[in-house]
């Protein structure tokens, strides 16, 4: 009886396997000249103010296209995201922060491969900048679209700089050193009261991800393999960091970074002056228009390692990326979604004006409706260097770089000491959990 | 089983105690009370507060705003959440009794063949850490379509909770047989012993049991995470509670605010059934 | 010992038949009452369990069909995954240092409220209390109130010129603040050894006093040799539920990290500050929820479940006797 019992189970086990919810995407497409009609679900990250202009785009987008009604449904990150596609439940539009997921999505699937309505519809590539078009597809399967870019450079504090007697940023690592300490404020038994310069790797956007272009570090080979351990840039970046840390002290740190508002809100620690530098996003120009007008700050490129300078101006690009779900219900309506939001010059400018996101496409980077100020500008120059990178796509997602970051995360705290040992073995682990998801 | 609290808490030992060891017993107990309210009291405390003064270390609110306990309504979906987790509660404690008190009924007073394995099995359930099983229940849930909802977590109550039978078969060994007996020389099948005699009997014990699977619910934080947190809508209490902090700018006053509202129900529910409940609580550290 | 009377329709039916047919009826009607029951054992239980190890074998993430891959994910666990080692280690950490801890503070406050002369009532409500707030309710009020920096306790404690650690944002101090919550909330323990205090033989006690015994002797001699049954199922299903760890370290460390998740989702500070909060529990999911390699999540699942059936053999031997329960 109970063998029996075990041998049924088994089998449904067995049955139950093949059985994948996830995706079965048919590859057809209506022919040209078609009209798109019907509901389109349509996720998103953004929220608040920034999903206000997601709405206000999508309205424009309804009246463009009466026959088509989009549902929105904002604040859904990729976790979120990876997880309804998974179950078969996903939106029939998703659109990520970052580029992470497009190697999981495009090698297993789970948005479908563009390039039939890109030929279609005969949407010219080339209207998008190089690096810009590596990171949304993934060993030639073009599974997404880009959408708005985020570039990331040095904020800095006017007040805070003239008060300490500097009139401009700093262009290189030890010259970002030197100022951050004498820009440090400590009460008198030692706590942290104004930070020149955070040097932690997990904090707000200070991450490994965002400054390794700065020492020109290098994540992945060709092949897909760990390039951590045989670069020497990572253990100068790490060893820079460590030196300003054990400066303020690791404790010191932990606590004053405890003490300080939320990245988002207008508690921020530089909007509030309790950070003289620091990298961000070119969306923190608007959150600091919107939230603390008052701030007199300054915008320029991060800056390079000293044997480096003639890298200046580069820096990390990372793009929100859209797709179309394998599963998606409305396909063609879907795809005039996308089509729409990311190769419309006006829109696109709308909404680079509104989030402050820096626009994708060359025509909408030479439109002159595009809200340029100084401090924007900067961004968009960044954007344009052709040193600018990113992490390179890979189909573990973000693993790779969260297992980089975990490390940097310890070797800061002083749990590791040995730094080439450690990177070498994080090296191995890389290439080892890479392979497990292969 | 009687209900063993109801009983006087002094033990008396035949040893007459000093006043002094007295005094210091009686000064423990309330500072060990201070400290366990303490952290009820700064939540309660902080609720009233400013959002920028609960950011300070200040302990008293400079000025009360009851408003706050309004405005997680306000702000945030609160009442969405609220109705989530109370149907999550109620569903899941309504399918549970429907389930299990026959399932205790027939491992307590019936006999048959097997009925020890089946206990070893239930003990093993009772025993197992739902991560083992998540993997595959959540597959099959997906290919049911139906991740993103409370259902993986409702519906498998109408099968049976391995704790609540365990709790249950234990309450009712405790009816004597010639109860039962009596009840089936009268001509009563099994069904009507169990619904019209052991029923009203046990209802002490079913009680216990109901609270405790609504506590369980209440509190689950494990089950929401799993299967709702890509559909906000779909949300209980628990997960939203978490979430507080990452889609918003946190404002920790009306996090806190949102903290005690959490609270209130299980204690307020505790209070009212104190009895059955403490009686069920003593049961499962039952010596034998 | 009751037998199973006889039904007067069955009455009339040749001896033989009537015992036949009187033991389906009693078969059906015992499958009437554990149907639900069953087939839950079987959908919830035995399937997940067998697909589970079966999955363990495979390279699964949702999107394709599983595919067969043997000892892969094993071979990963035990060889290459440092951080499901250390994962490892902080659930065994918390079964160290947790349950003893919690089993200690229930005796001591128990203890309290026997000796308590007036006012126990008042006291054993109180004491129970912490244990009624939902688990994340209490987690996140722990965390707000242990925040180094604005947080009261350190605050109160720079009064007495200490100062305090990092709490929850400290790799060593997070585990100790996770126990701190745990014995805060130690009621529902405290009750069981209550009731089995209030148990004990009051001439036992007086016995020993006449012997001469002392407060410790008593305590040593009477209590404890009493308590025993109890104290061992309290340890063991501390264990249990220790083992599956979850909901404090993981709301504790989404809270304290403070990280803007916009976009990675909350499991992305699971194990703050430094994977020192990383229970296997939550590494588990990780694995599984956050990268969905799903059968690297299911060969931890099957190792989880080696254990969990390991300790579970202990309290079904001990308590075999108790686990049948009928004379």
């Amino acid at each position: 009886m109970l063998r029996r019992l075990l041998v049924l189970t088994s089998a449904a086990v067995f049955v139950a396997a093949a059985c994948t919810p996830g995706t079965n995407a048919s590859d057809e497409i209506a022919p040209a000249g078609q009209e798109a009609e019907g509901t389109v679900e349509f996720w998103h990250f953004f929220t608040d103010r920034e999903g206000d202009a997601i709405d206000q785009a999508i309205a424009g987008f309804e009246k463009a296209h009466p026959k088509i009604h989009v549902n929105v449904t904002a604040g859904q990150d990729d976790a979120k995201m990876l997880q309804a596609i998974s179950s078969g439940k996903g939106p029939d539009v998703g659109l990520s922060y970052s580029t992470d997921i497009v190697g999981k999505f495009c090698s297993s699937g789970a948005w479908r491969d563009l390039s039939p309505y890109l030929e279609r519809d005969q949407v010219d590539l080339d209207q998008f900048p190089e690096t810009v078009r590596s990171y949304t597809s993934y060993h030639n399967r073009r599974c997404a679209m880009p959408f708005l870019a985020d570039v990331y450079g040095l904020y800095y504090n006017k007040t805070l700089l003239q008060q300490a007697g500097f009139s401009g940023p700093p262009t290189t690592m030890t010259q970002l050193a030197d100022m951050a300490k004498k820009l440090t404020k400590r009460s008198a038994d030692g706590t942290i009261e104004v930070a020149g310069f955070l040097p932690l790797l997990n904090f707000y956007e200070h991450t490994p991800q965002h400054t390794a272009p700065m020492w020109d570090a290098k994540w992945l080979t060709k092949d897909e393999k760990s390039a951590i351990g045989s670069d020497p840039n990572w253990p100068a970046m790490l060893k820079w960091h460590k030196d300003l840390v054990d400066w303020y002290g690791y404790d010191k740190l932990q606590e004053f970074t405890a003490g300080l508002g939320d990245e988002w809100s207008a508690d921020n620690a530089f909007q509030q002056g309790k950070l003289a530098m620091a990298i961000d996003g070119e969306y923190r120009t608007a959150f600091v228009e919107n939230q603390t007008p008052d701030l007199d700050f300054g915008t320029a490129p991060v800056p390079v390692a000293d044997n480096q300078t003639d890298r200046y101006g580069a820096g990390f690009v990372t793009g929100n990326i859209m797709g179309i779900s394998a599963n998606a219900k409305n396909p063609e309506a879907s795809w005039e979604l996308v089509r729409y939001l990311t190769t419309e010059t006006n829109v696109i400018v709308d909404l680079s004006n509104s989030i402050r996101n820096v626009p994708t496409t060359t025509d909408a980077l030479n439109s002159p409706g595009l809200r340029t100020d100084e401090r924007f500008k900067t961004f968009l120059e960044i954007f344009a260097n052709p040193n600018t990178s990113t992490t390179p796509p890979n189909a573990s997602g973000p693993k790779y770089v969260e297992m980089a970051q975990e490390f940097c995360n310890s070797y800061l705290s002083g749990a590791s000491t040995d730094l080439t040992g450690g990177l070498k073995d994080l090296d191995g682990r890389i290439d080892e959990a890479l392979d497990l998801g292969r | 089983m009687t209900a063993v609290l109801t009983r006087p808490l002094r033990q008396g030992t035949m040893v007459r105690e000093s006043w002094l060891v007295a005094v210091a017993r009686n000064s423990v107990a309330i500072a060990a009370a201070v400290i366990f309210l303490l952290p009820f009291a700064f939540v309660f405390l902080l609720s009233f507060m400013t959002s920028d003064q609960a950011l300070t270390s200040n302990l008293w609110p400079t000025t009360w705003h009851p408003e706050n306990f309004l405005d997680i309504f306000r702000k945030y979906p609160m009442f969405d959440y609220l109705v989530n987790t109370v149907v999550y509660v109620v569903l899941a404690t309504g399918f549970m009794l429907l389930s299990s008190v026959p399932a205790a009924y027939a491992l307590a007073k019936l006999r048959w063949r097997g009925e020890n394995a089946v206990f070893v099995v239930i003990i093993c359930m009772m025993m197992l850490p739902p991560q083992v099983v998540t993997v595959p229940l959540y597959l099959m849930w997906a290919n049911a379509g139906l991740t993103g909802t409370l259902w993986p977590l409702i519906l498998p109550m109408l099968a049976g909770d391995a704790f609540s039978i365990f709790l249950l078969r234990q309450f009712m060994l405790t009816i004597p047989d010639s109860v039962v007996d009596a009840a089936r020389i009268d001509g009563c099948s099994e069904w009507q012993v169990l619904l019209r005699v052991v029923v009203p009997i046990a209802r002490p014990g079913i009680a216990a049991t109901a609270i405790f699977q609504f506590f369980y619910a209440w509190n689950d934080y494990y089950g929401p995470l799993l299967y709702t947190s890509e559909d906000q809508s779909n949300w209980t209490l628990s997960i939203a509670l978490s979430q507080f902090k990452h889609l918003h700018h946190v404002e920790w006053n009306l996090v806190m605010a949102a903290t005690l509202l959490v609270m209130a129900p299980v204690i307020i529910v505790f209070f009212l059934a104190q009895k059955a409940f403490v009686q069920g609580v003593t049961l499962t550290g039952v010596k034998g | 010992m009751t037998a199973v009377l006889d039904r007067p329709s069955t009455v009339d039916l040749p001896p033989a038949r009537r015992r036949v047919s009187r033991r389906w009826r009693h078969r059906l009607t015992v499958l009437s009452f554990m149907a639900p029951a069953g087939i839950g054992t079987i959908v919830f239980f035995l399937y997940p369990l067998l697909a589970a190890i079966y999955f363990s074998f495979t390279r699964f993430d949702l999107l394709t069909t599983p595919r067969w891959v043997g000892l892969k994910n094993y071979v990963y666990l035990f060889a290459h995954d440092p951080v499901a080692h250390k994962a490892a280690w902080n659930t065994l950490w918390f079964v160290l240092i947790l349950v003893p801890a919690r089993m200690i503070a229930a005796l001591l406050t128990a203890m309290l409220l026997t000796s308590l002369k007036r006012g126990g009532g008042f006291f054993r409500t109180v004491f129970y209390l912490p244990a009624l707030a939902p688990p994340v309710a209490a987690t996140i009020a722990f965390v707000f109130l242990f925040n180094p920096a604005t947080g009261p306790v350190n605050g109160v404690l720079s009064w007495f010129g200490i100062d305090g650690p990092l709490w929850f944002d400290s790799p060593a101090w997070a585990k100790p603040s996770l126990v701190l919550l745990g014995t805060w909330a130690v009621g529902d323990l405290m009750v069981i050894f209550l009731a089995a205090l209030l148990d004990v033989p009051k001439p036992l006690y007086e016995a020993a006093s006449l012997d001469g015994a002392n407060a410790w002797q008593r305590f040593r001699f009477v209590t404890l040799p009493s308590l025993s049954p109890v104290l061992l199922f309290a340890a063991v299903t501390g264990v249990i539920q220790t083992l599956q760890y979850f909901t404090q370290a993981a709301v504790a460390a989404s809270v304290a990290s403070g990280s803007a998740t916009t976009g990675g989702g909350i499991s992305s500070t699971f194990g703050y500050p430094e994977e020192s909060t990383l229970t296997y529990p939550l590494h588990l999911y990780v694995q599984g929820f956050r990268y969905y390699d799903m059968g690297y999540a299911n060969a931890l699942a099957v190792v989880l479940f080696v254990v969990a059936f390991a300790v579970t053999l202990v309290l079904l031997r001990r308590f075999r006797a108790f686990a049948g329960g009928r004379p």
